[in-house]
Order: structure tokens, then C-alpha cells, then sequence
């Protein structure tokens, strides 16, 4: 039977100072993901891996890790695309270790708790009416599945501890931004507390997504230039002061 | 503004301005002689062609280079290319580290927020490239089209697709907007927002084709001038 | 006596949810909002749970895209679907309270796809009589899991995730607590509630062809059974017709019923179009047991595909259609399969996808027989009777994930806290420990023949002697499961958590196996090739509770509706 060869990291923080790479030998199968190979490896090798994963369909984001150093979901990684070469299968380094390939992601949610939530305009008349054209843009970034492996590619967040929130975090301000009737704005924010400042558009993470969201152009962008429309641009700055004068009137 | 005890060091001059980075420094070098050259080898306006660096006036020049410097496309290239943050998304070949300072577009690059500001000089800019190719076709009194005149057209569609692909326009034609149908059945399409995003989408490719294309026509007429490249007559009608 | 205090972490709160995904998240806010100290637990990440796999939408009588839809209908069409079984006031509330619920998620910052003039808009799906599913996209459970998510974090609830409940604590006949191991620790803790949620979902992995996802493994119903809670109708699973074939790491996974609402057509190897034998009316639309076994049939009679199953076919509505209406179907086909749904057909066959029952509970309050027990969602049973109509999941979690945080927010105000006995939590804490350091059976291969042996003689077509058998198989099981050995420590420990799920597994399992021995004759759900018709004398719901001597069942009375439901819903036929 053919086999396939994949190496993979192995560390208990709690025991081992550093951690190492196992190689690995599993029946190679048509069609097979390389979750499909670290399931075998924890049936029938060593049930002690540690190894997070729930929907098997790419739906969930549990099964985030890097293989051939890049961040990928090991449930749509496909044996046969890594055509000759060898396979290293690693944990997202942007996170705290809990053992071997699991990670502790729990950060995100504090992150998440302080990006305001979604406040709908004042006096909407209900049931709420809204267009088709105006649920497209605040949608693809609903796709997200919060694997976190745009956060973990993110140079910013992995490597210059800078306190900026991550792609993720942008995304989710967008979302709520762009939702046809949130009442906030949150680019001010995203920019003075979150360090939406230190993002320096190298697009690493719409190179990553599983979802295919294009983090960058449509959402952090877009939050840049509202963030300026706030913060840096004296015309934009002048009209918005006149307006609300106005509308004190 | 953020905590002190979360707040890396703060930095005026970016830090990545002093490492001895030879990709940065030699392109610091480069742009430095070229821009002495540009200046002190003008082309004279050649066979009716103006060359795009010269439009309208060598003076502007710095103008359009920080509305390309401050451009979303080229800064994700110098990022990674010139200060390799990060120079690959491949976490095991990315010479980026965390030893290394860093202060993104917080510091010094703070500059890349008014990039809307120099979107407008381009746009101020951009009659003069279609001027100029009026300008080859008449310039003999008679109507005249020539390889040169197609050159200078299709640079001057490519910077107006540059400029016009550009985010900042995409956020001022409607990208700051939530919505367009409140209330519902406005039966707006937002069409003209809807095709600048899909040109958005390509600003990169447009970016790199405009500013090549820029060289290129550079090249053609200073290899006109020099006699080595024959600038062929196309149509000819007398008036 | 040794100090427990140290050998695990205490926590008090009012309502204690376990399970974090629609149900129990909708719980929580309830709830909260009712003014409750909440605290949820969750065996995945928050976030990750199985409702963001639901794909097709939320069942609830809008009338935006059919004007003559009204609550009378969904009801209707909920009793008929579950074949007379259903607990009617169940079906009365979710008919009633679901359009409540779908604005209000909306107003929670949830955006539904719509009609041309702004409102929700309603697709088709299978046995529905209007169009009546609001959905976004194929991602509708996602949405929900997302905006749910986004409010608890942002009101004060407590939530512990990756974190295992092993067993329920009771005070004499309450159950005022549970205790648990923290995966990503290791560690024990103890909850101490005035109520508790289950909310933990179904039992779809007891199944190898499941399109479930790898927590439904019936936590909450061993959990609820161990503590002396009835459950019902657990032999009704429910087979989704269409889960994919091909490849071998995916077989199972969901294709949306959404494909058929949407104009997908089945044909078999042959490229017949054969639900016209089967259904000529209502053709691929018909009720999802009808499609699947359809399906069962056309490959069992030789004319499937190579891998086993048969065609489903979207091509001819176009590439744009495909890929705006179904956008992770097209991505599921294409990554997965690397098959492009906009020019070639999909392969499919049935796929174990949903229980319909589970414990019993009260439809006001969502109480068990258990007091202080509540449940909501998959995990609880009565509302889908025999069968389960495509959408009403979704409605269900929302509905019935509210009313039990209200119930349990309710009974917490009224309840003195519990005293929980210390012996107990030690016990416990042992029994957990005892699976580690020593040399026994693997649970995983346990686990694998418990799987094998359900989808081979728990199928979709069951008959006494595949029955027997498989009921022989499981008790062995149960004796082997107590041999299970695990390597490693507490933390993360994959094999372990394994150990700790065969017994709510196995006690599926049986009682799946039981209740489709007792239920002589063919409905919904269950089809049996010996007993092919309906028996009127068993329209009734079979009860599940643990016994001295292990498991009871017992025959009972489905509530009579009043008459002004009566009218609503068509006599039954037989």
C-alpha cells in the first residue's frame, strides 16, 4: 500500500522545553486531507496527539495549523497538492502552545468583547426593510470562520508586539460598519485603540483565508479611509463639523 | 491612545530607515540618481511627443511620485520588497523578525493617510497627458498619427485607469457609505462604485503597467531623439 | 480526608447552560436578560459548534415571498411531517414564535438575504407547503452562531469553552450542578447552579456516514439519562438524502437541501429522473425520509454510481445562479472533490443527519422530569415527532433555546442553592483519573466498531434481526467500554475525551436500538422492512429511562390536540 510520510510537531510545554518534529508513515487514500492523516496518526499511532478539530468540512475553523510553514485548515489541505515534497505539519506560532498542535486562541475573544457591538439606527420602522445590493458588502465578511490563520500569518501580530487587534478584528469591525443600519462608526476606533495603524497592507492575510474574503482591499481599507475621513482629513473633517452644526439647528 | 505598559517604542524615524538594508539603500540610490538625470537630461518635446515626465513640467514630478509612494498597491510591494515586513507570507523563508523595530503607518508613515490629497494633484494632473496626445497629432498643422501618438495614448489610459482605480476613490464614490437603498427602493444601483471596485481589484496589475509604461515611453522617445527608433507614420491628412 | 479543594476549580452562577451552540447560546441571553447570572459551557470553541454547519435556513411563516403562509400552515405542515407523534403544542409554539425570533435576530445584527422590495426573503425546501426558509446564502447557521456569539460577549456572561461536562450534581432529586474537565488545562471544575441547561445537540456520531460533526456524540443525553431524565422517540433519526460519496475523508458531509430547492434534480447512474416513480408530485421536494429512501432504493437496485451513490443535478440553472444562491456548496464540491457543480452533477447518498428525539421536556419551560433540569434544541424531543421538516432546526434552537433560558432563568429565582456532596465530586474526579495510566482497549477502536455497527444495522431501512444484532454488538461494547484505557495526561487529551463520550454513545446506541425493536411498523423516520405499514395502534411515543436493571421503555399517549388544532392538520391516513 502506498504511504504517505508527514512529520509533525510534538511538545508538551508543561514537560518539554523545546519541542520536536515525528515523522510519521499513514496509508495514503484517494481524495485525503491532511487531517485525514493526523486522525489516523491519533487512532492508530498515538492517541496522546493533541489535535483540535470539529466539522471536517472547512465550516468550523478548528483545524487551524501551518503546514509547509504556511497557515492552512488541515481539513482542506489535500495530500496530493503537496506533490513531492515532505510534509510538516506545526501550530500556529502567533498563539500561547497548549500541547503539541493545539493553541490557546482565547485572546480573541477579549479583543472581540471590546469592538463595539452592533447598534442599530434610532426610530427604524418594523419589520426592518433593507436592499439586496446593501447586505453584499458587510456579508462576505460574515463568511469569516474564525480559524485565525489570518491572524496568525499577520507579521504585525506574530512577529512586532504592537497591540494592533489583527485582520480578524478589522473584519469584524467591518462587518458591523458596513451593516446597512449600525448607527457607529468604528474606524476612530480601530485606529487610536486597536493599531489599525500598524497594518501596512502587505496582504498576507487575504493570501491565507479559507474564505476567500479579500481582507485587505474590502475591509481594512475601507476602515483606513473612514479612519481618515476622522482623524486626518481637514476637508472631510470641516464637513462633517458643519453638517452636525446643522443638524443641531 | 493606547496604554504605556502595550505601547512598543514609539518612533519618529521609521526603523527600517536605519538598518543597513542593501535592497533599500541601493533603491534610495537609484531613485536619487534617476530623478538627478531626469532633470539634468531633459528631452526636448520630440516629433510632437511630450514625454510623460516632463508633463506638464519636471517640477510637479514629486507631486505624482508621493501619490504613488502613498498608493495601497505599491506599498504592500516596498513593504515587503524594500523592508521585508514581511518579505514572505511563508513563515519559514520571512526575514522578518521579532527582534527588529517597528512602527507600520503609525510613525513617519503616518503620511500614507493623506494619499487622497495626492490623488487629487494626479487628477489635476491627468489633462495634460490627454493635451499632449492632441498635441502629437496636430502639432504639424496637418492630422497626424503616429506610433508615437498610440504610445502616448495608451499611457495616458493607463495612468487614468491608476488614478481612477485607486481606494481613495473607491472610498469617496461610495465606499464610505453603508447604504444606498435607505430607505428601501431608492433602486439605486450604485453601478459606477460597483465597476470602480472591480478595476480596484486589478490596482496592482494597473499600478505596475502604468508606471512601466511611464519608462517605456520615456525609453521610445529618448530612443527617437538618438536616432535609433523610427516613430512610424500611421495616418497623415492634410487640413 | 484529603483537602478537595485543590483538585479542581469552583464556580457558582444561577443558570448553567452546557453546550454553546444555537440553543444553548439563545439560552444564555434569555437568561440573562431575564436577569440571571449565566454561565455557558461549551466541549469546542466558542464558535465552533455543529449549528454553524446548517446550511439551508430558518422555517418561519413570514409571508414575505408567499402571502397565504401564516402560522396555522407551518404548524400543519410540522404535525403532518412528524407523523402524528409530535408533541402538539411544541409545534403550536415554534409555528407561532418563530417570525418573533428570526426578527429578533435581526435586530441582533443578522443579515437575512432579501426580497426585491427589502423584506426577509423565503426559499422552498422539502415538505414545506409555502416558501418559507429565511436564509443567508448556504451559511444560514453560521450567521446565527456569529450574531449569537456576538452577544454574549458582549453582555456579562461567563463562558468556559473546551470544557467536557462528565457528569450531572444533584441535590436528593435536583440537579444542582455539574462538574467537568477544562481540555486545554486539564483541570476539574465544579459548577454549582439553581438550574441547568442541556443544550448539547445530538448523537449523529454514533453513525460512520453522519453529516454531524465531531461533538454530537450525545453528551447531554447520557449526561440527562444518568441523572433520572426520561427521554422519547430516540429511534427516530432522521437521514438527510443527500450527503456526499466521494472522496472517503468527506463521505457524509451536508449537501444542502437548498441544491433541490433551488431546481436541483436526482438521477440515477442511468440519468432517470426517478423520484417520478416515487413522488410524482412533489418530485425531489418531497420529505426528506421519502427522498432518502428513494435514494436507498435507486442504489440498493444497482442503478447507483460507481461510489455508491446517485446523481444530483444543478448544471442547467447556470454558472452565476450556482454560485450566488449555493456559494460553499460550489466551494465544498470544488475543494473537496475538485468537481465543478456549475458543469458536472454531484454524487450523493443518505446521510444520518438529525435526531428527533431525545428528552422530554415541557414545551412552556423546556423542564425535564428532573427538577432543575431544562433542555433545548437538538438534544431535547417532542417538537419533530417521527420527522423532522428542513428548517425547523434552526427554529427550534431559537424558539425552545429561549423558553428554556426563561424557564430556567424562572426556576433559578424561586430555588435555593444546592448543597453538593463533596464524596461525590471525588468519585467523580477518580473515575475520570482511572483511564490514564494503565493498559486497556483503545477507545477509538471502540468507538469505530460502535459506528460501523450502527450504520450497517441501524440504517435507513431496519428489520428485526439487523436489529438484534446490532443490539448484541453494543452490549458488548458496554462491557468493553469499562476495560478503556488512555495514554498521555488530562491535558488535551483526544483519547481521553473519547473515553469519556462511549458511554453517552453507547447509551444512544441502545436506546435507538431498543425503541426501533419495540416500534413494530414503518413511520417517518423509521421505515422496517418487516412492519412496511403505519399501525395505528402505535401512534404514541416510546419513553427511555434508566432502570435498576438497566434501561425502560415504555408506551406512551401522544397529548390529544384541542379541536381548534385538530382542524388545522389533515386526518392521518393509513
Amino acid at each position: 500500500m502506498e504511504t504517505l510520510k508527514i512529520s509533525v510537531y510534538r511538545r508538551d510545554p508543561a514537560t518539554e522545553g523545546e519541542g520536536k518534529y515525528v515523522d510519521y508513515e499513514v496509508p495514503m487514500e484517494e481524495g485525503m486531507v491532511v487531517l485525514d492523516a493526523m486522525k489516523y496518526i491519533e487512532k492508530h499511532i498515538d492517541p496522546s496527539l493533541s489535535l483540535r478539530w470539529n466539522c471536517m468540512a472547512g465550516k468550523c475553523g478548528s483545524c487551524s495549523a501551518e503546514i509547509n510553514h504556511r497557515p492552512s485548515l488541515m481539513c482542506k489541505a489535500r495530500v496530493d497538492s503537496y506533490k513531492g515534497q515532505k510534509i510538516t505539519v506545526s501550530p500556529l506560532a502567533a498563539y500561547p502552545l497548549i500541547k503539541d498542535l493545539v493553541t490557546d486562541v482565547s485572546q480573541n475573544w477579549d479583543l472581540l468583547k471590546r469592538i463595539p457591538k452592533f447598534t442599530p439606527k434610532e426610530g427604524l420602522e418594523k419589520p426592518w426593510k433593507i436592499s439586496q445590493v446593501d447586505i453584499e458588502r458587510s456579508k462576505e465578511f460574515k463568511k469569516c470562520i474564525e480559524c485565525f490563520l489570518c491572524q496568525d500569518v499577520c507579521h504585525v501580530i506574530r512577529e512586532h508586539n504592537s497591540g494592533y487587534f489583527g485582520p480578524r478584528h478589522v473584519v469584524k469591525a467591518a462587518s458591523l460598519d458596513m451593516h446597512p443600519l449600525d448607527a457607529l462608526d468604528r474606524s476612530t476606533f480601530m485606529n487610536k485603540d486597536a493599531g489599525l495603524g500598524y497594518c501596512n497592507i502587505t496582504k498576507c492575510c487575504t493570501e491565507v483565508c479559507p474564505e476567500e474574503i479579500h481582507i485587505t482591499d474590502n475591509a481594512i481599507i475601507p476602515e483606513k479611509e473612514r479612519a481618515v475621513n476622522a482623524q486626518y482629513d481637514p476637508i472631510a473633517m470641516i464637513v462633517r463639523a458643519r453638517r452636525k452644526g446643522r443638524g443641531n439647528k | 491612545m493606547r496604554a504605556a505598559s502595550e505601547s512598543p517604542v514609539r518612533h519618529i524615524i521609521p526603523p527600517e530607515f536605519l538598518e543597513p538594508n542593501w535592497r533599500f539603500w541601493s533603491f534610495v540610490f537609484i531613485s536619487i540618481l534617476g530623478s538627478l538625470l531626469i532633470i539634468m537630461y531633459k528631452v526636448p518635446v520630440y516629433d510632437g511627443l511630450t514625454d510623460p515626465f516632463y508633463t506638464p513640467t519636471v517640477l510637479i514630478l514629486p507631486l505624482v511620485v508621493l501619490f504613488r509612494l502613498t498608493c495601497y498597491a505599491y506599498r504592500k510591494d516596498y513593504h515587503r520588497h524594500l523592508f521585508n515586513h514581511p518579505n514572505s507570507c511563508a513563515t519559514d523563508v520571512r526575514l522578518d523578525s521579532k527582534s527588529r523595530g517597528y512602527s507600520g503607518e503609525t510613525g513617519f508613515f503616518r503620511i500614507e493617510n493623506v494619499h487622497r490629497y495626492f490623488m487629487y494633484t494626479a487628477w489635476a494632473i491627468l489633462p495634460f497627458f490627454y493635451y499632449d496626445i492632441y498635441h502629437s497629432i496636430v502639432y504639424t498643422g496637418a492630422i497626424t498619427v503616429t506610433l508615437g501618438t498610440v504610445i502616448l495614448t495608451v499611457n495616458a489610459l493607463a495612468v487614468t485607469f491608476y488614478t481612477f482605480s485607486c481606494h481613495s476613490v473607491r472610498h469617496l464614490i461610495g465606499g464610505y457609505r453603508d447604504c444606498v437603498n435607505c430607505p428601501v427602493n431608492q433602486n439605486r444601483k450604485n453601478s459606477l462604485y460597483r465597476f470602480q471596485s472591480r478595476l480596484n481589484g486589478h490596482h496592482e496589475a494597473i499600478a505596475w503597467t502604468s508606471l512601466i509604461m511611464f519608462v517605456f515611453v520615456d525609453l521610445f522617445i529618448r530612443g527617437m531623439v538618438a536616432g535609433i527608433v523610427p516613430n512610424i507614420l500611421l495616418i497623415h491628412m492634410g487640413l | 480526608m484529603i483537602d478537595m479543594s485543590s483538585q479542581y476549580i469552583k464556580q457558582e452562577t444561577d443558570v448553567l447552560i452546557i453546550g454553546a451552540g444555537g440553543a444553548g447560546m439563545r439560552a444564555a441571553i434569555a437568561a440573562f436578560d431575564s436577569g440571571s447570572s449565566v454561565t455557558i459551557l461549551s466541549k469546542s470553541l466558542l464558535g465552533k459548534a455543529h449549528t454553524v454547519m446548517a446550511e439551508g435556513g430558518i422555517a418561519a411563516s413570514l409571508a414575505n415571498v408567499d402571502p397565504q403562509d401564516s402560522w396555522e400552515v407551518h404548524f400543519a405542515d410540522t404535525i403532518e411531517e412528524g407523523v402524528y407523534i409530535s408533541n402538539y403544542r411544541m409545534a403550536e409554539i415554534l409555528a407561532k414564535e418563530a417570525p418573533d425570533r428570526v426578527r429578533e435576530l435581526e435586530e441582533y445584527g443578522a443579515l437575512f438575504d432579501r426580497t426585491p422590495d427589502g423584506a426577509i426573503m423565503q426559499r422552498a425546501f422539502g415538505a414545506h407547503t409555502y416558501r418559507r426558509l429565511c436564509h443567508v446564502g448556504d451559511r444560514t447557521g453560521l450567521e446565527i452562531i456569529r450574531t449569537l456569539e456576538d452577544q454574549i460577549l458582549h453582555r456579562d456572561i461567563k463562558f468556559f469553552d473546551e470544557l467536557y461536562v462528565t457528569k450531572l450534581l444533584k441535590d436528593g432529586d435536583r440537579v444542582v450542578g455539574a462538574m467537568g474537565i477544562k481540555l486545554n488545562t486539564g483541570e476539574f471544575y465544579v459548577f454549582s447552579a439553581k438550574s441547568v441547561i442541556i443544550s448539547t445537540g445530538g448523537c449523529g456520531r454514533i453513525y460512520k456516514v453522519t453529516s454531524n460533526s465531531w461533538e454530537s456524540t450525545g453528551d447531554g443525553l447520557g449526561l440527562a439519562y444518568e441523572a433520572g431524565a426520561e427521554l422519547m422517540d430516540m429511534e427516530m433519526i432522521q437521514f438527510h438524502p443527500t450527503g456526499m460519496v466521494f472522496p472517503p475523508g468527506v463521505k457524509g458531509l451536508l449537501v444542502t437541501e437548498g441544491v433541490r430547492g433551488e431546481g436541483g434534480i436526482l438521477l440515477n447512474a442511468q440519468g432517470e429522473r426517478y423520484m417520478q416513480r416515487y413522488s410524482p408530485k412533489k418530485m425531489e421536494l418531497d420529505a426528506r425520509d421519502i427522498v432518502a429512501r428513494a435514494n436507498y432504493a435507486e442504489i440498493m437496485a444497482g442503478r447507483g454510481t460507481v461510489h455508491g451513490g446517485v446523481y444530483l443535478d444543478i448544471t442547467h440553472k447556470g454558472a452565476d445562479f450556482i454560485k450566488k444562491k449555493l456559494p460553499s456548496m460550489y466551494k465544498q464540491y470544488m475543494d473537496f472533490a475538485g468537481v465543478d457543480i456549475t458543469k458536472e452533477k454531484m454524487e450523493v447518498a443518505p446521510t444520518v443527519h438529525y435526531q428527533m428525539g431525545g428528552i422530554r421536556v415541557d414545551p412552556e419551560t423546556a423542564a425535564t422530569n428532573v427538577p432543575g433540569l431544562f433542555a433545548s434544541g437538538e438534544v431535547a424531543s417532542g417538537l419533530h415527532g417521527a420527522n423532522r421538516l428542513g428548517g425547523n432546526s434552526l427554529a427550534d434552537i431559537l424558539v425552545f433555546g429561549k423558553r428554556s433560558g426563561d424557564g430556567a432563568s424562572a426556576y433559578s429565582k424561586k430555588a435555593s442553592p444546592g448543597r453538593i456532596d463533596e464524596s461525590v465530586i471525588a468519585k467523580e474526579i477518580d473515575r475520570v483519573n482511572s483511564f490514564l495510566g494503565k493498559e486497556g482497549l483503545n477507545p477509538h477502536e471502540l468507538a469505530s466498531k460502535l459506528e460501523e455497527n450502527m450504520s450497517e444495522n441501524v440504517g435507513i431501512i431496519r428489520d428485526e434481526v439487523k436489529l438484534n444484532k446490532a443490539l448484541s454488538i453494543i452490549l458488548e461494547l458496554k462491557e468493553s467500554s469499562k476495560k478503556v484505557a488512555v495514554h498521555g495526561s488530562l491535558k488535551y487529551n483526544k483519547g481521553l475525551l473519547q473515553a469519556l463520550e462511549l458511554p453517552s454513545m453507547l447509551t444512544a446506541a441502545e436506546a435507538i436500538v431498543r425503541g426501533a425493536i419495540e416500534r413494530k411498523e414503518s413511520r417517518g423516520a423509521h421505515a422496517r422492512s418487516d412492519f412496511p405499514k403505519k399501525n395505528p395502534a402505535m401512534r404514541k411515543n416510546i419513553i427511555y429511562v434508566k432502570g435498576e436493571k438497566g434501561m425502560k421503555l415504555e408506551w406512551r399517549d401522544v397529548p390529544p390536540m384541542p379541536d381548534n388544532l385538530k382542524k388545522l392538520v389533515r386526518e392521518e391516513e393509513y
